[in-house]
């Protein structure tokens, strides 16, 4: 087997895995019926910078994969290390800030008065 | 007795189509822009290298057969046995819901599977010329949104082993079934265009 067989062998193993793993996750969280229902009203998120953060450590990621010197196999490291940082801290940072809001939501410590 | 939505004012009462219904439109929406600007790229290459616009030389052309076709009816089936699960739901058959899903994910697996062997054989990589960076960024690009479909697909599989749809509440197999038809049509459109758009 040469080396491009066996790494499309690699491949539909993974995407095996992957769906194993999406299906045993799945069947282990149970019906939506027992998961925590929203507060009642309006919430709206709280205006934030980290879509435009995100947005420019794509940008910077794109880059990087884009211009490379012929020496560079996968992408410029000068654009992509960065562009990729910033990206990942961005998801991070934004699902720690939903979270947040879920709990500030959930404490009722928003304006849920009538007429908004 | 009230219930818990008669107390919510009118505006906030469901209505319409359900929300993640609204959702995968949207987001359907948006691929098709995505979409639009491969295939905008492959025209503009295609124009740019006007009489050399093939695989390189020391690779066979693009053939139908013996995989490309193939695998293009297994999609296609695919739609048919998503859409048999859909119409099951409805009518409240759970387990044909199930049954079909499961079908319809294991034809996607085989267009994956297909399409890397595919590769395999193509004689070609992805830096061999802007041909061979449109093919595979096209190819590419629509595989992964078939796996994101299959990862979809396995969802509901596990849920609906659960139980958890009905008549009344499938909305995740209406949604998933509107993805999984896109992807089939942009496959449609992608093989026009690679193998009989000479």
């Amino acid at each position: 087997m040469n080396d491009t067989a066996f790494g499309y062998l690699l491949l539909a193993i993974g995407i095996g895995s992957v769906l194993s793993i999406v299906y045993a996750v799945t069947s282990h969280i149970g019906s939506p019926t027992t998961r925590p229902r929203p507060p009642r009203g309006v919430h709206l998120p709280n205006p934030s910078a980290l879509p435009v953060i995100m947005a420019a450590g794509g940008a910077l990621l794109g880059i990087g994969l884009a211009f490379r010197a012929d020496d560079q196999p996968v992408a410029n490291p000068f654009f992509a290390v960065p562009g990729l940082i910033v990206f990942l801290y961005a998801i991070v940072a934004w699902v720690r800030a939903a979270g947040r809001e879920w709990d500030e939501t959930e404490r009722g410590s928003h304006d849920d008065s009538p007429g908004h | 007795m009230h219930s818990a939505d008669d107390a919510l004012p009118l505006s906030h009462r469901e209505a319409g189509l359900p929300t993640p219904l609204v959702g995968m439109l949207l987001f359907i929406a948006s691929e098709v822009m995505f979409f639009g600007g491969l295939f905008a790229t492959y025209f503009n290459a295609r124009a740019i290298h006007v009489g050399e616009w093939r695989p390189p030389s020391s690779a066979p052309e693009l053939e139908i057969l013996p995989i490309a076709l193939p695998i293009t009816i297994v999609l296609l089936a695919s739609s048919f046995t998503m859409q048999f699960g859909v119409w099951a739901i409805r009518r409240g058959d759970q387990r044909a819901m199930r049954n079909w899903t499961l079908l319809t994910l294991v034809l996607g697996v085989a267009f994956l599977l297909g399409q890397v062997y595919d590769y395999t054989q193509l004689g070609f990589g992805i830096s061999d010329g802007a041909f061979g960076t449109v093919f595979y960024t096209l190819t590419g690009f629509h595989g992964a949104h078939v796996f994101g479909g299959a990862v979809g697909l396995t969802i509901l599989v596990a849920r609906a082993r659960q139980g958890q749809f009905s008549r009344q509440n499938h909305v995740a197999v209406e949604a998933i079934s509107i993805y999984w038809h896109f992807v089939d049509v942009v496959w449609i459109a992608l093989f026009s265009t690679l193998y009989f758009l000479r």
